[in-house]
């Protein structure tokens, strides 16, 4: 269910970009203009909203589904301050004011867990996007047909297995009879096989690429998408003016999409510190677990499986915080450059 | 093609968006559904039953379960944690919804405290008869603390146990005894002499790489097959993390012991020699029961019920020799193994029922109805006639059942003979019908009689009648007071609790290094372990402890 949230929560995005991509090649400016001076004034704001009462009437169901499900739940902020009890009623409650909060500054752990997420998190960021956009250029390129759709579908089934099988495939092929192993002693690189899940240092990388290799294809088909919304005129006067492919990708393609990769940045830094944990469970063990332990994780195991939801509440309060921090900062950067933002 | 692409990627949206809708009013619906067939009154009642111990999804519908349900009109609705995690009860009490029937292990102090679970003495004082025979004076060591005295739960280890067989020590492959003209393997020296002698004779099983020790430490079941056999070798009881003393009253972490020290060293030469295998802290479950079913395997140290699949598999493709046996190995001479410990019966743990629950009577008289010898003869040995027949007014297991026993890891899932006595009410293998006949098929005859021929002709060899001859026996090691350390309920979100979590988490991971590093970097290892636990404050813990061990003894009255 989130992943289709994540999708339909950029799709829009993407859609309105292609779209200021066609305005911009037939006439600027022209709604532009009218949006300052309509905004104050109360009359033209009803005949505006009568205007759009369809709009209006779509977007109801879920600006309700965004308050009941993303708004109310808010409240249980306050648990962070009480030492909660689910037997007792939600008033009923002690209040401890920030001591969960200091328990959890207190806690060296919580910083191992801080400092890998944010690794981790960063990391399967420059590569998960990277890696996207470069798979995507790729097969934009392709031109024959069959050959692309096949590549595309087999690129994303990845994507469709779930993580504990996943998982097991990596640790199966990553184990010391594995087949990475035997291909590096088989073609005399290594001596002795190499027990790579035992090796802290790896661990950062061993997620992402098992990541990369996963969701490449299905986050390649958002870039693909605004790509192909690119006007072909473009390609053509290129052409014409003696551009390569490669040139056309790097002058064309890749400015076009600016705007997309933009908006999807801001909105996957945003979810920096949401990587989630099942990465880091299914893959982890007691060697690595130094690299391994993540908020998510840390929150299960010292918060909620403790019976401590307030301490698990206070470290939701903090994830969200630095969210907000981080997708700000991304903003203001967007603004500054002046590229599109997510507002 | 764009046009096309984005439509198919809004469609696909669309339809998401459908199914997770049509998946939500779908359960609401058949729960209503399911609610109103409850109401009628001839219909079995179906009570739910959370089992804290993970399983395979099973349905109550073999033979021995139509029986139960026959006889009680209950049946019950198995609910298993996905992956054996720790949230599903801290979950079920966040959301209020509780099952009838609740096995919640550990967690049950949690529920307790969230008012989840009824108290059950003044129903075990009513019409609990059949509790109330099984248990007798044992009955104060299922109360919860002595705060609150009260029982909550009954049930899971049985009452009265012999000891006819050991778990969780060394375990060393027939083949390997058989090779080596049936040596005396006492202490971690010749248990190393034996495998390394084993080894090179044998650098190759089936054409397989020989493993000469393989353990599991890559998940939970490290406290299993690597916390657990330090503290045997080093000739401590089963106290789980602990230590304890009961003479002092005085409880320790175990890996502050300097014993445990000298046993991980010895682990970490192995891994140093190439006789452990390099993947026993990273396999999965699975790939270390196929490496054991597979035969090249020379040792383990598990507990029997952790590798029972692999053990059965192996009988199954004719390898007996390939099997193993118990040893009672420990770090030197001077200690002894406590696997023959009577720990009494134990407490603690049992399955409680829901605060919730609409069926409490019911499912009361259920549990009961449990304890009664014609459930228990029933859920030990299945139905006569077809499971077991009486010869000479005894029983005995039918051969082709006996057989599967041996060699079918689904057996007792088909035929659920077996499959209802733990965590339920039970009788202990040492108990006793009214006719004087044992209650369980596990009686040390039967025991004997189960060995495999490859087992038979080992201990003949070593002029044996039981793997348990070469342990140290049960009434010469005393019964605990305390009952097992890690059994205790420790109340949640405790200091106590937080500690030894903290504890585990590091231990399990820094052990783990120091076994897997360089041998010469060893000592500075562990010494830098210790220091960080005594950061943790680790001594606090121990008190804490120490004074849940003097508490549960006065709680058992077993403290004069």
């Amino acid at each position: 269910m989130s992943q289709a949230n994540n999708a339909s929560n950029t799709q829009p995005e993407a859609a309105t970009s292609v779209g200021e991509q066609i305005q911009l090649g037939t006439g600027t400016g022209l709604r532009k203009k009218k949006k300052p001076s309509a905004g104050p004034d109360q009359k033209s704001f009803w005949k505006r909203a009568s205007k759009q009462k369809a709009l209006l009437l779509m977007s109801i169901p879920f600006v309700i589904w965004l308050i009941v499900f993303k708004y109310i739940p808010i409240a249980g902020w306050l648990m962070a301050f009480q030492d909660y009890k689910p037997q007792f009623g939600f008033l009923e409650q002690d209040w401890v004011g920030l001591d969960h909060f200091k328990d959890l500054f207190n806690e060296p752990m919580f910083y191992t867990a801080l400092e890998n997420t944010l690794g981790m998190g960063i990391l399967g960021l420059i590569f998960g996007t990277a890696s996207a956009i470069v798979f995507a250029l790729l097969l934009n390129e392709l031109r024959f047909m069959v050959v692309k759709k096949w590549t595309q579908t087999i690129s994303y089934l990845p994507h469709f297995v779930s993580w504990v099988i996943a998982a097991n495939i990596v640790i199966t092929m990553l184990s010391q009879e594995g087949i990475i192993n035997n291909l590096l002693t088989g073609m005399g690189f290594i001596d002795n096989p190499i027990n790579f899940m035992a090796m802290p240092e790896m661990f950062w990388g061993i997620v992402t690429a098992a990541d990369v290799w996963k969701e490449t294809g299905w986050n390649a088909i958002i870039y693909l998408a605004a790509m192909a919304g690119v006007d072909p005129q473009l390609y053509e006067a290129a052409k014409v003016d003696g551009a390569s492919r490669i040139r056309q990708m790097w002058h064309i393609t890749l400015p076009s999409i600016r705007s997309v990769i933009i908006v999807l940045l801001i909105l996957n830094i945003g979810n920096l510190i949401n990587i989630g944990f099942e990465k880091q469970m299914l893959l982890g063990n007691n060697i690595v677990q130094e690299k391994a332990l993540v908020i998510d994780l840390y929150a299960l195991d010292y918060g909620i499986g403790m019976f401590r939801y307030s301490f698990g509440t206070a470290i939701g309060i903090f994830k969200s915080v630095i969210s907000v921090i981080l997708i700000l900062i991304c903003n203001g950067f967007a603004k500054k450059i002046g590229e599109g933002r997510v507002f | 093609m764009a046009k096309k692409l984005s439509k198919w990627l809004h469609a696909v949206l669309i339809l998401f968006t459908l199914i997770a809708l049509a998946a939500c009013s779908d359960g609401e619906t058949s729960k209503e559904a399911e609610n109103e067939e409850e109401g009628s009154s001839d219909e079995p009642i179906t009570l739910t039953f959370f089992n804290a111990d993970g399983g395979e999804e099973k349905t109550f519908d073999d033979p021995v379960a139509k029986k139960i349900t026959e006889e009680t009109g209950i049946k019950l609705e198995m609910d298993y944690p996905v992956g054996g995690n720790d949230e599903a009860i801290p979950l079920m009490i966040a959301s209020g919804e509780y099952p009838d029937l609740i096995f919640a292990k550990g967690d049950i102090g949690k529920l307790i405290e969230a008012g989840g679970v009824i108290k059950l003495d003044d129903l075990i004082e009513e019409k609990g008869e059949n509790l109330k025979a099984m248990y007798g004076d044992q009955l104060d060591r299922l109360r919860n603390s002595l705060d609150d005295p009260s029982i909550y739960t009954v049930g899971t280890y049985g009452v009265e146990n012999a000891y006819w067989s050991t778990s969780g020590t060394f375990q060393i492959q027939l083949d390997v005894l058989r090779e080596l003209g049936y040596p005396k393997i006492r202490t971690l020296e010749d248990f190393e002499a034996a495998l390394t002698e084993y080894y090179e004779k044998y650098p190759e099983i089936d054409g397989q790489k020989t493993i000469p020790l393989s353990l599991l430490g890559s998940d939970w079941r490290w406290l299993i097959t690597v916390g657990d056999p330090a503290g045997f070798a080093a000739g401590f009881a089963g106290d789980g993390q602990w230590v304890v003393d009961e003479e002092a009253g005085e409880a320790t972490y175990k890996f502050l012991r300097p014993e445990l020290k000298e046993y991980f060293k010895w682990l970490n030469s192995m891994n140093a020699k190439g006789l452990l295998d390099p993947e026993s802290f990273t396999h999965t479950y699975d790939t270390y029961i196929s490496k054991l079913s597979s035969g090249r395997v020379l040792s383990i140290a598990d507990q029997d019920w952790n590798f029972t699949d692999a053990d059965k598999a192996l009988v199954a493709d004719g390898k007996e020799w390939r099997t193993y046996a118990p040893l009672p190995v420990t770090i030197s001479e001077e200690y002894t193994s406590k696997s023959l410990k009577n720990y009494g019966f134990a407490g603690g743990w049992g399955i409680a029922i829901s605060s919730t629950s609409e069926y409490q009577e019911e499912a009361f008289e259920f549990l009961d109805w449990m304890a009664s010898e014609e459930a228990q003869i029933l859920v030990n040995w299945g139905i006569e006639g077809e499971h077991y027949d009486i010869v000479d007014g005894k029983r005995v297991m039918q051969e082709e059942d006996r057989e599967r026993m041996n060699s079918d890891a689904d057996y007792s899932k088909e035929t659920g003979v077996g499959y209802y006595v733990y965590p339920f009410p039970q009788w202990g293998n040492g108990a006793v019908d009214s006719s004087g006949q044992p209650i369980t098929p596990n009686s040390e005859e039967q025991t004997i009689a189960n060995f495999n021929s490859a087992e038979k002709e080992a201990l003949k060899e070593y002029e044996m009648e039981n793997w348990v001859d070469w342990f140290p026996q049960t009434e010469d090691l005393g019964i605990s007071k305390h009952g097992q350390a890690f059994n205790y309920s420790i109340p949640a979100g405790s200091e106590l609790q937080i500690i030894q979590q903290k504890a585990d988490d590091l231990t399990e991971q820094r052990i783990t290094q120091a076994i897997l590093g360089d041998p010469a970097n060893f000592d500075q290892a562990w010494d830098d372990m210790i220091t960080e636990l005594e950061a943790m404050n680790i001594e606090k813990a121990n008190e804490l402890m120490s004074q849940k061990v003097k508490d549960t003894m006065e709680l058992w009255g077993t403290n004069e």
